[in-house]
């Protein structure tokens, strides 16, 4: 629609009220054989229409409204009636007067808006460019994923713990039940640096965040004994293991959970983790199944599966995560009595909840810092 | 573990199908890895007889074989062969007319009447590799000279067999044998098990090998026998080369494969020497320092008091439990053989191999733990295979006790095992697991007190019980339920920010988070960083991540360089991590490794534009500046920049970051002599921060918002390039009155107008009082103070 048309248009409506005026103008018919007031409307409406600038306005003003106006003409013409007349007659002029003055105001703010709206078009802009400025970056999808663990653990009041990468043996393997030579040490190949550790045996790259279930209870085993309280903590961190290749990464990231008490049992295990795992996919159509397994610190141990019931993943068993009731002597370590107190621990890999959480086939893709595959989790 | 189903069926068959009888053991702790058919599928192949073998009349590297197929062709078959070993006598699998073996060949292959060079031929003379039972492609499959001509290659091969593969835990050493899994199957289904195979040996012979076994802390029981007379040369029977081979097991000689054999039977491992190479008697002991061993593998390995061995009068013969060696191994001549079975202490075992570098399967079993129990029957069971199979006289078993482990009772609270599993299993449950396992037991109305039989190790306290149940009643069985707990309330501490918090401020500045690996090359610590002694990894798995890195940077510059690589010209990367350093004042504590320090950092660099290449601002490439602003979304207020070098940084464009008296961090431009190792075209400008500091959010203690009126004066100061714009500023506020709310530079200009080597720097100052308007005395006043404090200190004079 031409906006200059609509204009005209709203103009014309505003300034003929000419039925209302009229039948104002002949309250009682005497104005019938009377023609002037009516023809001086329609003559200012259509000089006043014709005006395109203020000034030609002003100089269309004064032809009605001036000294010598028609408007004033007509009261100068009043002089010779009679007082009944005058006053009939009067009530006539002054409406004329009213209409006219309200059509040439109308006719100013028309075109004050219209050269409004002219200097508004001229500075119209694309607002469909791109906005100004940087962008946004992102956090690792991995991160994403150890952050959401995080926030679903809390919401039950876990704690988070993290500590030293490079890692005494003890805390790594022996506290854990798994002494040197043990043949479950060959479960995990493990990094070792050119250092020792204060019992004289070569310091290494923690295989798992497990270590922090020992010193993160060493370090609350009292408000356990004297306060009742549990410990209930998760330990995400960065972990490594001797094997690279398209499955396995030297360095990768788990979170390992504990929850220690009087009375937290296998049944409850598998509660929280399958709980887990419905909020961390958002979906209840998963199955989880816990299947006997070994590790030297926990006693049931159970291998965590699970399966979805859609989606491309949909009917395949896959390997989320080890777990099972604390071993007796891991209890002793964290400085408890394994009599009074026992509980679970499970230990879980981030980028694989990552990849199944987000379909990405290919662990090398978390390590590479290729800013396309980055992008997609800005 | 591998082996076929039919042999394990042989001792336990539940009514289970394969795939029912793999989910069982998988749902026992037993993980099925693999399930394979024994052979792919294929039909109408039979056992054919070669009868007469003439050449081709033309072609000479064919053969035309007539060929007996029993009672599937009235007369034999003549058949176009060009296997090398096609001959006369000879027993083969023939692939009859109408035989598909489209699933071994990998496409759609028919057998049909066919004419090859003008001779007709009708049928198919066979390899292993056409049936795909192996890669052998040498010839003709020969089978045994009494396989029954006709007969269906499926049935006569066993192929309608499966493979298992079995993933064994360490903990389940009573199941690395079949019969061992057959115990399992039985627990778990019920099924009926068949008695472990016996023989009985009468000895002919009286000849025993002296043997004295001197550690009883290496070698509980000890047990051999003399056989003479054998014949090495003797064929594996066909029934144990194919469950030999099915197990994965390639068939050796007679003497290898009936020892693997029996190994795979009943998990025994047993030694066979040469006794013909053996000098004098055997001693059983630890070896000493210096002693060395060429083993069966060829490999010469140096012994010392940690390892035992088996010497005879001259050498050491053998690596106790693990292997054998060289000079006393049997081979096609053996004549006269030594058959050993003892029972080696776990401890005295593990650990051991690995130290050389190898494994075996011998080391496996016995590291986990072998049955002391069984070693006479076992060896009965080897000696009479051997006999049967290889000839030969036996002498009488010579079998020493001399230290075997005492299994002692172990009890198991009824409430204990329901409260740890979270189910009430009944006391009658629970005896029926433990029957069904073979564990002996008593009961009283709290507790069982079960005796573990000599093939289990791992039942040596409550839980292990505990977990028998649990693995026999089902973990499916047990449910899943959400604990009930104290519901007590938690907050993080408002003045710590997390770490996902400020990686957040990181995304928000334009900069994507990376992982990078802890270890990188060393070259990098050295020449990039001027670390001269990085903590080094034992066995690093490449060069290039063989020291731990005590920077971030270098990692982030090889982010850049890889998407550079791949045509990105604008790259902003982030990383928090641990480094590492070495530090002898770090001591062991609850979070920390003497000797160590191990500190959380943020590291970013900037590479490329300012901002993305854009329509509405002109292209300007990325400076200290811009990347000092995108600190201040993480920096506390109070640290300052101090012109600084770093090895990595341009000497003129590099500043610590300094809270305090500590160094926070650092920011910086890439030093040039750089760009060239990470083929950069610019300098990125990089930063890196202790995270700590970064954590502190102090919570907001208000100060009211004064209602008097702010007044602001501009200043240019004219003063020499070297002098810093916040030493200028310093200097300014500490000449200036209380009212004197901030002095902050808005401007700085070079160039026209200005003396060479001076700048002009545009000073704003506010000024308010908190409880009165200042008067204009007041405003001139310390205008002029903080005026001649900056012309005393700096030599600054006012720009007119």
């Amino acid at each position: 629609m031409d906006p200059g048309l609509r204009r005209g248009d709203e103009f014309r409506r505003m300034c003929v009220p000419e039925p209302s005026l009229t039948q104002r103008a002949t309250p009682h018919g005497i104005a019938s054989s009377r023609e002037e007031p009516t023809g001086v409307i329609a003559a200012a409406l259509a000089d006043f229409a014709a005006c395109d600038t203020t000034a030609s306005l002003e100089d269309a003003k004064a032809k009605y409204l001036g000294k010598t106006g028609a408007v004033t003409e007509l009261l100068k013409g009043m002089a010779a009636l009679s007082p009944e007349q005058k006053k009939t007659r009067g009530a006539e002029i002054n409406a004329l007067k009213s209409a006219v003055e309200a059509a040439l105001k109308a006719r100013r703010d028309a075109l004050a808006n219209d050269s409004l709206n002219a200097k508004l078009a001229s500075e119209s802009i694309d607002v469909t460019l791109p906005g100004r400025g940087r962008g946004n970056g992102a956090i690792h999808p991995v991160m994403k994923t150890w952050q959401r663990v995080e926030e679903i653990f809390a919401s039950i009041g876990f704690d988070v713990a993290d500590g030293p990468e490079i890692e005494a043996d003890w805390f790594n393997f022996t506290a854990l039940n798994n002494p040197p030579n043990h043949p479950a040490r060959s479960m995990q190949d493990t990094f070792y640096v050119d250092m020792n550790g204060s019992d004289g045996l070569p310091l290494l790259l923690r295989t798992h965040t497990s270590p922090m279930q020992v010193r993160y209870a060493r370090m609350h085993a009292g408000d356990v004994t004297a306060k009742g309280k549990p410990i209930k903590v998760i330990a995400p961190g960065r972990t490594y293991r001797v094997d690279s290749d398209a499955t396995h990464s030297p360095m990768f990231h788990q979170v390992e959970g504990l929850w220690i008490a009087e009375d937290i049992s296998f049944a409850d295990l598998k509660g929280v983790y399958t709980d887990f795992l419905h909020r961390f996919f958002e979906t209840d159509q998963l199955q989880v199944r816990f299947r006997p397994s070994y590790f030297p610190f926990t006693e049931p141990s159970a291998e965590i599966d699970m399966k979805f019931e859609s989606g491309p993943l949909k009917g395949r068993w896959l390997e989320i995560s080890g777990s099972g009731q604390v071993h007796p002597s891991v209890v002793k370590n964290f400085g408890l009595d394994p009599e009074k107190y026992i509980g679970f621990a499970f230990g879980s890999g981030i980028e694989r909840l990552t990849m199944l959480r987000y379909g990405i086939g290919d662990l090398r893709l978390f390590f590479e810092g290729d800013l396309r595959f980055l992008k997609q989790f800005a | 573990m591998q082996f076929s189903e039919s042999w394990l069926r042989s001792f336990c068959n539940p009514s289970l199908t394969t795939e029912q009888l793999a989910h069982a053991l998988t749902m026992a702790g037993l993980e099925v890895e693999e399930v394979t058919p024994a052979a792919p599928p294929f039909t109408q192949v039979v056992v054919g007889e070669i009868l007469t073998r003439e050449k081709h009349p033309n072609a000479d590297k064919l053969a035309l074989c007539t060929v007996n197929v029993g009672a599937w062709s009235a007369l034999p078959l003549q058949i176009v062969c060009g296997a090398p070993n096609a001959r006369v006598g000879i027993k083969v699998p023939c692939a009859l007319v109408g035989a598909d073996l489209s699933a071994p060949a990998g496409k759609p292959f028919l057998i049909t009447q066919a004419t090859v060079r003008s001779v007709e031929s009708n049928g198919m003379l066979c390899s292993a590799r056409e049936l795909g039972l192996s890669t052998d492609h040498g010839g003709l499959l020969e089978l045994a000279d009494d396989a029954p001509v006709g007969a269906d290659i499926r049935e006569y091969l066993s192929l309608n067999d499966s493979k298992f593969l079995i993933k064994l835990t360490p903990n389940k050493a009573d199941c690395l044998s079949v019969y061992g899994v057959a115990r399992e199957v039985h627990a778990i289904t019920g099924a009926p098990l068949v008695a472990e195979p016996v023989a009985s040996v009468t000895a002919t012979l009286t000849e025993v090998l002296p043997v004295k076994v001197l550690a009883p802390d290496l070698c509980g029981r000890f047990a051999g026998r003399v056989i003479r007379g054998v014949n090495a040369k003797a064929s594996t029977p066909a029934w144990m080369r194919e469950r030999l081979e099915k197990s994965g097991q390639r068939s050796i000689t007679a003497l290898v494969d009936i020892s693997n054999y029996v190994m795979l039977e009943v998990g025994r491992p047993t030694h066979v020497f040469d006794l013909d190479k053996v000098h004098g008697g055997l001693e059983v002991r630890w070896a000493k320092k210096g002693e060395s061993l060429k083993l069966l593998n060829g490999n010469t390995v140096a012994l010392d008091e940690n390892v035992g061995i088996l010497a005879d009068a001259q050498a050491v013969e053998s690596l106790a439990g693990i292997m054998g060696g060289d000079s006393t191994s049997v081979s096609l001549d053996t004549a006269n053989v030594y058959v050993e079975a003892a029972f080696w202490h776990p401890l005295a075992i593990q650990g051991r191999a690995r130290r050389f570098n190898f494994a075996t399967d011998a080391g496996h079993r016995f590291e986990r733990g072998v049955d002391w129990a069984t070693i006479p029957a076992h060896l009965d069971r080897i000696t009479a295979l051997i006999l049967e199979i290889c000839g030969g006289e036996a002498g009488p078993m010579d079998d020493q006790i001399i230290s075997i482990p005492e299994r002692k009772p172990v009890t198991m609270r009824i409430l204990r095992a329901q409260k740890v599993i979270g189910v009430a299993v009944s006391g009658d449950q629970m005896a029926s697991i433990f029957t069904r396992l073979g564990l002996t037991h008593t009961r009283s109305p709290e507790a069982f007190t079960v005796t573990a039989p000599s093939f289990r190790f791992d039942i040596e306290i409550e839980e292990d019980l505990i977990e028998e149940i649990a693995r026999i009643y089902g973990f499916d069985n047990i449910p899943a339920m959400p604990p009930l707990a104290r519901a007590v309330m938690r907050s993080q501490p408002e003045a710590q920010r997390s770490l996902h918090a400020l990686r957040a401020r990181m995304a928000s500045q334009d900069y994507f988070e990376v992982i990078n690996y802890s270890f990188v090359d060393e070259a990098w610590e050295r020449e990039l960083i001027g670390n001269p002694d990085p903590i080094k990894l034992l066995n690093p798995i490449a060069s290039q991540m063989a020291v731990m890195r005590s920077s971030l940077i270098p990692g982030m510059l090889a982010n850049i360089q890889y998407n550079a690589s791949h045509k990105a010209d604008r790259v902003r990367v982030f990383e928090l991590g641990k480094v590492f350093a070495r530090d002898a004042s770090v001591v062991d504590g609850a979070l920390s490794v003497a000797g160590i320090s191990q500190p959380l950092r943020l590291a970013g660099a900037a590479f490329g534009g300012a901002l993305p290449e854009q329509w509405a601002n002109p292209k300007r490439t990325t400076d200290f500046f811009d990347v000092k602003a995108d600190l201040a979304a993480v920096l506390p207020d109070d640290v300052r920049f101090e012109a600084a070098e770093h090895p990595l940084l341009h000497p003129g464009r590099s500043a610590r970051i300094v809270l305090g008296n500590a160094t926070l961090g650092w920011l910086g431009e890439l030093h040039p002599k750089h760009l060239a190792r990470f083929e950069l075209s610019s300098a990125p400008i990089v930063f890196e921060l202790d995270v700590a500091p970064l954590q502190q959010l102090p919570v907001v203690s208000h100060v009211a918002v004064s209602k008097q009126p702010l007044v602001r004066r501009d200043m240019a100061l004219v003063v020499t390039n070297s002098v810093h714009s916040d030493v200028l500023v310093t200097t300014m506020r500490a000449a200036a009155p209380a009212y004197v709310r901030g002095v902050e530079v808005f401007d700085v200009y070079r160039g026209a107008g200005l003396p060479d080597g001076a700048k002009s720097v545009a000073i704003r100052v506010l000024m308010q009082d908190t409880e009165r308007t200042l008067a204009d005395t007041e405003i001139e006043g310390a205008c002029q103070q903080m005026l001649s404090a900056a012309k005393q200190q700096h030599g600054a004079t006012l720009r007119t």
